[in-house]
């Protein structure tokens, strides 16, 4: 219990952080999402493309792959290209090749998330009746401005389930991030647990502590869904 | 002429729909579209605000050709209100901000100016105490009068009806007729595809039978009700009257 008692502020800092990151990435993975999920819903065939490759990547690869790749595999990339540069130019093109360990983990959990919510997004604009489109249109209104005015509301109630599973799921994939040493809430747990030896201890507890967030959070999602069911 | 089409034509994929329309519609006309299901009227009436695009042919509705690719379609459309057979109300606006929504986004109306328009046609499809409500909050026959309101809203020149009564149940057929007969009397431009033959015959100027994706006879209420040439448009009205 002492050893418990003792890691739990710390493992606290790291559930915060978690949190943080999960936050951020449901955000910018939106911002993302949007993007992706208009660009394979467009009929310019490019951004289709684009979308699509987008999209298949992401969540045909494991997450544990693209924050490898993020974290090592750019600042790699870099180092090769500065070689190359100062052999033909003398002087390096870039005088910091390092990845911020931050950067990486915002990148990857974005990147990672955007592509599921790209799918969400998508999946939310096809379920409104084709009619909605075709009545803003009639009126005169652009396709953007049917889009903005018409499709996207109604498209966005729809997605809040799928967003809170999303939101969910990353929490939990988060924890993938303690293999570059990002110190979220596993990472905290691996460091107590090299140095107090109390395994069960201490993976039970941080266990525990994701479960309070995830079971927190999902009934929040249910109440949400159930007010703007009743509106 | 108002409007104006000459041989239309519209595939979907392999299958012809239209196969080479020809018609003119002139201000102020009511025109009666009938004809078997699948007899591409429906068709018909969406390529005149290119919701389908033709396949051949051109289209030009007051005095700009819609099958031209420069043309601006949206401008076309404010001028070209359409009424939907499963109403298309938008489900998260008001009925006030169904009827709003265009006239201020679109045409640029200040929103206390749009509001007090869009009570006035709430008034006259007798609908003025239902402005906030939601649309699911109304009936059928009240939604499709609030969808009337909603194109009449962007002062159309013409207007588009695609089976408005056909999703109604049948105590609700006579309220969205009646709104339809007065925008008639007033001089509507109007192109109505129906299975309300009542309604052609009382407010139709002219009736137009459709078979096949090709529009087989034409004429008058009076000549297609009770004299009918075309031994097809014979067989599709001794089935239906």
């Amino acid at each position: 219990m002492d050893v418990i008692l003792h890691a739990l502020p710390l493992m606290i800092e790291g559930a915060v952080i978690s949190l943080l990151i999960t936050v951020i990435g449901i955000v910018l993975g939106s911002i993302i999402g949007l993007i992706a999920g208009l660009a394979r819903l467009s009929k310019v065939k490019l951004s289709k493309i684009l979308g699509t490759a987008y999209v298949d990547f992401f969540r045909g690869t494991p997450l544990f792959v693209q924050i490898m790749l993020i974290y090592f595999g750019i600042p790699g990339l870099l180092n090769s290209l500065n070689e190359y540069w100062i052999s033909v130019n003398g002087n390096p093109l870039l005088s910091n090749t390092s990845m911020n360990i931050w950067v990486a983990a915002i990148l990857s959990i974005s990147l990672n998330s955007g592509a599921y919510i790209a799918e969400i997004f998508r999946g939310g604009i096809q379920s409104i009746e084709k009619g909605q489109m075709e009545a803003a249109r009639s009126l005169g209104m652009t396709h953007v401005q049917a889009m903005r005015y018409v499709i996207l509301p109604q498209a966005f109630k729809r997605v809040i389930p799928p967003m809170g599973n999303e939101f969910i799921m990353l929490l939990k994939e988060t924890s993938l991030l303690s293999v570059i040493g990002f110190e979220e809430l596993a990472r905290k747990t691996q460091l107590e647990v090299a140095r107090t030896y109390a395994s069960f201890e201490l993976w039970l507890t941080c266990a525990f502590v994701y479960l309070v967030m995830t079971f927190t959070f999902s009934r929040l999602v249910d109440r949400l869904e159930k007010k703007l069911e009743t509106e | 002429m108002i409007i104006k089409v000459q041989d239309l034509y519209k595939n979907f994929g392999s299958l012809e729909v239209l196969k080479g329309i020809n018609c003119s519609i002139k201000e102020q006309e009511v025109v009666v579209v009938i004809g078997p299901s699948g007899s591409g009227k429906s068709t018909f009436l969406r390529c005149l605000n290119k919701l389908e695009e033709p396949t051949s042919g051109t289209v030009i509705i007051d005095g700009y050709d819609i099958t031209d690719p420069n043309t601006d379609i949206n401008y076309v459309r404010q001028e070209v209100g359409m009424v939907f057979q499963r109403f298309n109300l938008f489900p998260h606006k008001t009925v006030l901000e169904n009827v709003t929504l265009a006239p201020i986004k679109v045409r640029n109306m200040q929103k206390d100016e749009a509001e007090k328009k869009a009570i006035e046609l709430l008034k006259k499809v007798g609908l003025e105490d239902k402005a906030n409500a939601y649309p699911s909050q109304l009936s059928g026959g009240q939604q499709q009068r609030v969808a009337i309101a909603r194109a009449l809203a962007m002062r159309p020149k013409i207007m588009l009806f695609d089976e408005p009564t056909s999703a109604l149940d049948p105590e609700m057929v006579g309220e969205v007729l009646a709104v339809m007969k007065q925008l008639a009397r007033e001089g509507m431009t109007m192109v109505v595809v129906t299975h309300e033959m009542g309604f052609a015959r009382e407010v139709g100027d002219r009736v137009i039978f459709m078979d096949n994706g090709q529009i087989v006879e034409e004429g008058t209420p009076k000549e297609i009700f009770s004299n009918a040439q075309n031994p097809r448009t014979q067989s599709f009205l001794s089935k239906i009257l």
